[in-house]
């Protein structure tokens, strides 16, 4: 058993079509079905997260190259969530730094570059953007 | 607290401070689920006076052990306060604020609890057919009613500030851009980017002050499954500003049901802009109303980036918390990605 995304698909369903309506009436019954809902998401989550934030720092990366930074943010020590999320968040606060110049100037080539990273934040936003649940009684 | 000790100590005070009222007991007590910022029960209360026994329903809204935050909890009264018996606008009427933590362990309001009504969930609209015209209908003539509310004199106004009509936007993005700067556990480079855009392309001054009910949308109102809207909840956000906040966060895509052709998800645009026109009192813009469209995306985000990190720190572990930290606020970053973006040049 080391399919992870499988195992919380699994729970998370059980959750939702099987503990929370006996629940019904509770209070706990409305976090049961909640819990269930984002489990099977973190399912799916968990099988792209890394190739997600591996995709992120290398188009933050490139992206801070082509402004001419040099950028000192050491690579991550391992592929680990916790290591890739650290890099990639300090790779995103020198980008925020970076856009926000690049909306005082108004040459040609500032403008290109802020393109580029609108494309980059489009992108990202997409790729974050988890699945709604299939479930018919889906809560929001 | 568990419920059996709460419904004692709630039915000496409500005894206390019912006119008349003795003999007074909790006959049945129930938390209603949502609602994180507070803990909502609804009670019938039994007891009698002059006129013989009584049972009364009461909302019970109780401040989380955690919460050091009191100014939203007499917003929110005054708020209902205002509206209560105004325009046939829907609302409970405010009984009792107790701000003192004596009474039930934490500072609490109490309200009338309005009989018959369900709130619609905004991830399944569908739900109000065959009676989605006629509650969007009542969905913008009441947010119209509310923006139409006398200010001088309200309980409201007697609460919080009244900034000036050129002010109002500035104040909200200030308010908002904060939160997310305060309580973001990740770098917001949508966010930040969305910001600095309504920065450098204000809207212009509001067209009049109104009463703002902050969270009016699908989900904090309750409908009767027969066409009718029975109450309008949740108005712990409240405040003074510009009626477009109110008509921008109403219409925002997260509450639509993905059906952009209708506001709301429940009327044509020119249908729902028309009937709120007529109740308000207002003229569109639709430059203006872009305006808090987009923020509304920002608002939305302050939100959830605090949800977020109130559940990551354990201080509220309500599982909705989480929700709004991941989806909701994906959604939002996703809607804001998508419509700035391709104003940069974004995505060609």
């Amino acid at each position: 058993m080391s399919n992870i995304g499988m195992i919380l698909d699994r729970i998370g369903r059980k959750l939702v079509t099987e503990v929370a309506p006996k629940l019904e009436g509770d209070y706990s019954g409305g976090h049961a079905g909640m819990s269930g809902l984002m489990a099977v998401m973190a399912g799916e989550a968990w099988d792209g997260a890394a190739d997600r934030l591996a995709n992120e720092i290398a188009s933050l990366r490139g992206l801070l190259a082509l402004a001419g930074k040099a950028v000192d943010i050491a690579e991550a020590g391992s592929l680990k969530l916790s290591d890739l999320t650290i890099e990639r968040d300090a790779l995103a606060r020198d980008l925020i730094a970076l856009q926000a110049g690049l909306e005082t100037r108004k040459d040609d080539a500032s403008k290109a570059l802020n393109a580029k990273i609108w494309t980059h934040l489009m992108a990202t936003a997409m790729a974050r953007m988890p699945s709604p649940p299939d479930f018919p009684d889906a809560e929001g | 607290m568990h419920e059996a000790e709460l419904a004692d100590k709630f039915a000496a005070y409500a005894e206390a401070h019912l006119p008349g009222a003795r003999n007074a007991r909790v006959a049945s007590i129930s938390r209603i689920h949502g609602g994180a910022s507070r803990q909502t029960y609804s009670i019938d209360l039994a007891y009698e006076d002059a006129t013989g026994p009584k049972v009364k329903g009461l909302i019970l809204r109780r401040d989380p052990p955690d919460s050091l935050i009191d100014t939203e909890r007499r917003v929110e009264f005054a708020a209902i306060k205002s509206a209560y018996g105004q325009r046939d606008l829907p609302v409970p009427e405010a009984l009792f604020l107790e701000t003192d933590t004596a009474a039930l362990g934490a500072p609490f309001f109490v309200m009338g609890r309005i009989e018959g009504g369900t709130p619609l969930n905004p991830f399944r609209i569908d739900e109000a057919e065959p009676h989605r015209a006629a509650i969007g209908e009542q969905f913008f003539r009441h947010l119209g009613s509310i923006a139409a509310l006398a200010i001088d004199g309200s309980a409201l106004a007697d609460e919080i500030d009244v900034p000036a009509p050129d002010q109002c936007w500035r104040r909200e993005l200030d308010y908002w851009a904060n939160e997310i700067r305060s309580n973001a556990l990740t770098p917001q480079p949508v966010a930040e980017a969305a910001i600095r855009h309504l920065e450098r392309h204000p809207p212009p001054p509001a067209q009049r002050l109104s009463v703002v009910h902050g969270d009016y949308r699908t989900g904090n109102y309750l409908q009767d499954g027969a066409g009718t809207i029975t109450a309008i909840l949740d108005w712990e956000m409240a405040h003074i500003g510009d009626p477009y906040e109110d008509l921008a966060w109403a219409t925002d895509l997260l509450w639509c049901g993905n059906d952009q052709e209708r506001a709301a998800g429940l009327l044509p645009w020119p249908e729902a802009i028309a009937v709120w026109q007529a109740a308000s009192g207002c003229s569109f813009d639709p430059e203006a109303f872009e305006w808090w469209s987009l923020f509304a995306h920002v608002k939305a985000l302050g939100i959830w980036v605090t949800s977020e990190k109130a559940f990551a720190r354990g201080e509220n572990d309500d599982p909705i918390l989480a929700w709004s930290g991941w989806f909701t606020h994906a959604a939002h970053e996703l809607m804001l990605a998508m419509r700035l973006g391709p104003k940069y040049g974004g995505g060609a």
